[in-house]
């Protein structure tokens, strides 16, 4: 590929280690192995400062081919009057200046050699100098990819674009075709479907409602007997399923409460880390296997409510209502019987609707699940909405959250109440559900995962590391020429995203409009 | 030093008197130790279970560690590390410590404290 330059500021120690920082980042997207990306970024340090000690400036230019980095770092300098004397350990004429700060040691380019597999070193006094060096590079082992119950009407989308802004991974692209999903970055959240006002984004799932003969339970997520408005309360929703046969009806809300109360005790007692993550919201643990993996370690090893009912329920007759693309996902190759809430909505609205003040009896019960919450939510700190939740994931990741013990996340606003698939408002529907006696939940508990979480190559180019270099080179080139304002109307989130979208053939249609001729 | 078993950065901090003055990551922990003044030495030595012991406080040294994904620095003899490293430190999420007595003082108080855990360890 073309080189990538970075310029180097003489003297300037405040910018000192820029140049080296950005070719790190480089190495990272080609999925380079960590071994080669440390020997590169200590060879590029060294010959990044030798410039900003000792010359005017200088400038750093990085080469990817195959299987090399090739790194040239050139300066207007005063030059090695005898270069054998330069590369002898402990050699050094340095000012004190730069001694004071550490720098100066002599050890400068005896480590680039050391760390590159070829270095060489030209100088001419007065003119500058200019360090040479290659370091081989192989490929870190590919991660998995993720999945998700996301579908796509094209006919329905009318090109608004407030769906590439909504989505918090740039996982969706607007053609002139429609909405695409690049499968590798999306987290099977909800951003897009609650930024899409027209119906072209929806979850997979049945469009009739499961017969009660089918299944002998039924799940319901906790928003969805607070869905049927005012003065319609949870129970008489409950006796409503029980009407049209449905034996058996759990309501996940103490299955939620079960699991709190296991992260908690688990926080307490067994965590190495602080805050513990919370895996109540399985598009937050894809989040942080796609965006955040060094915080894999700080999630609870749990199943969210939803999967721990899976298990539960394995090898029996059961139908789910799903609250979001993640948790149909996760029931996908269960085989049990999924449903969206709207298909419930409508099946039971008509024996609801106009039923006045009537009561279900036998359904008021006490649950735990109020208790724990009152006794236990002081410990918990629960961040809901992905703007949030991407602001909570950093300052974890930058060690600013050590004041929590735990740390429930939800992408939706509200949590799971607030999921768009979902007919109330979440403030509207928590209301209704915390005037409301407490539901039927089967046997609430919190179950340990067997299978670890683990991070995924979301940003890899290619599999192939020669491709990969190749592509980058041709992104960085290509995204030099477009204009930065990352206004989307080319149907990508941003311009880099077009950039990288052209280059891996997947832009068919996309055209800069800002872009000198409105060509790409 | 050579490599022991991890041992977490707050409970050596705690072990060796020194005043955590930025958490970092929770729970980042080390299997080894290396202690310099020479930023060439800090960076060929440095790792991402290295904890670096020295004297210099300022923020180059920071950024040396943010490169090479260095968890935890630990200034030796006192010193008060300067603003921009305590800055630098907070954003990269870098454990910042500040031990109260010398370099030599500093490595003999960790040395227990990793080469215990070895034997601690099964």
């Amino acid at each position: 590929m073309t080189p990538t330059s970075y310029p180097i500021q003489g003297g300037d120690y405040q910018r000192a280690g820029a140049a080296s920082r950005a070719l790190k980042e480089q190495l990272k997207r080609i999925g380079a192995d960590p071994s080669a990306i440390r020997r590169a970024v200590i060879a590029a340090y060294e010959a990044e400062m030798n410039v900003v000690i000792h010359a005017s400036g200088g400038c750093l230019k990085a080469t990817l081919d195959e299987r090399r980095l090739e790194v040239e770092v050139a300066d207007e300098g005063p030059g090695i009057p005898d270069i054998d004397l330069a590369m002898k350990p402990g050699y050094s004429t340095a000012p004190a200046a730069a001694r004071e700060l550490g720098f100066g040691a002599g050890m400068g380019l005896p480590n680039i050699k050391k760390n590159s597999d070829f270095f060489a070193i030209e100088s001419a006094v007065g003119r500058g100098t200019c360090v040479r060096f290659t370091i081989h590079l192989r490929p870190q082992e590919a991660r998995a990819v993720g999945r998700h119950s996301l579908l796509l009407a094209a006919a329905a989308c009318r090109q608004c674009l407030k769906c590439i802004h909504g989505c918090p991974t740039r996982a969706l692209r607007v053609r002139p075709g429609g909405p695409a999903i690049l499968e590798h970055l999306c987290i099977d959240c909800t951003a897009c479907l609650a930024a899409c006002p027209w119906g072209a984004i929806a979850v997979a799932g049945a469009e009739a409602a499961a017969e009660a003969a089918s299944a002998d339970v039924l799940v319901l997520p906790p928003a969805m007997p607070a869905q049927f408005g005012a003065g319609i309360a949870p129970g008489q929703v409950l006796a409503a399923l029980a009407e049209m046969g449905w034996r058996e009806v759990w309501v996940m809300d103490a299955w939620e409460a079960a699991l709190r109360a296991a992260v908690l005790d688990f926080a307490r007692t067994e965590a190495a880390v602080r805050p513990v993550i919370s895996p109540a919201c399985p598009a937050v643990v894809n989040l942080i296997e796609a965006r955040f993996p060094s915080l894999i370690g700080s999630v609870a090893p749990f199943w969210s409510a939803l999967e721990a009912v899976r298990e539960e329920l394995a090898g029996r007759r059961a139908a789910f209502v799903v609250s979001c693309p993640s948790q149909r996902t996760a029931l996908e190759s269960a085989g049990f019987e999924t449903m969206l809430p709207a298909v419930v909505r409508a099946a039971v609205a008509p024996r609801v609707v106009g039923a006045g003040d009537r009561r279900a009896a036998g359904q008021v019960e006490d649950s735990p699940w109020r208790e724990t919450r009152l006794a236990e939510s002081g410990a918990i700190l629960r961040v809901t909405g992905i703007r949030h939740v991407v602001n909570v994931l950093e300052a974890i990741e930058n060690g600013l959250m050590n004041d929590a013990a735990v740390i429930e996340l939800f992408v939706c606003d509200e949590g799971c109440l607030g999921s768009p698939l979902m007919n109330e408002d979440p403030f509207v529907a928590r209301h209704r559900l915390g005037e409301a006696p407490a539901a039927s939940s089967g046997p609430a508990k919190a179950i340990r995962r067997r299978a670890p979480f683990v991070g995924r190559a979301g940003l890899r180019l290619d599999a192939d590391m020669a491709r990969a270099i190749e592509k980058l080179g041709r992104i960085e080139a290509l995204r030099r020429t477009l204009p930065a304002t990352d206004c989307g109307l080319c149907g990508s989130p941003t311009c880099a995203a077009l950039a990288e979208d052209i280059v891996m053939g997947r832009a068919a249609g996309a055209v800069c409009v800002r872009q000198a001729g409105g060509s790409r | 030093m050579p490599s022991h078993a991890r041992v977490r950065l707050e409970d050596l901090a705690r072990q060796i008197g020194a005043t955590v003055t930025t958490p970092g990551r929770p729970g980042a922990e080390v299997d080894r130790v290396y202690a310099g003044d020479r930023i060439s030495d800090l960076l060929d030595q440095s790792s991402d279970r290295t904890l670096l012991v020295t004297n210099l406080a300022g923020g180059q040294l920071m950024r040396v560690a943010e490169l090479m994904d260095v968890p935890g620095i630990c200034v030796t003899g006192g010193r008060t590390p300067d603003g921009e490293m305590v800055a630098l430190a907070r954003s990269h999420g870098t454990v910042l410590m500040v031990s109260p007595v010398g370099m030599f003082e500093t490595c003999a108080r960790l040395y227990p404290c990793l080469a215990g855990a070895k034997q601690a360890a099964p």
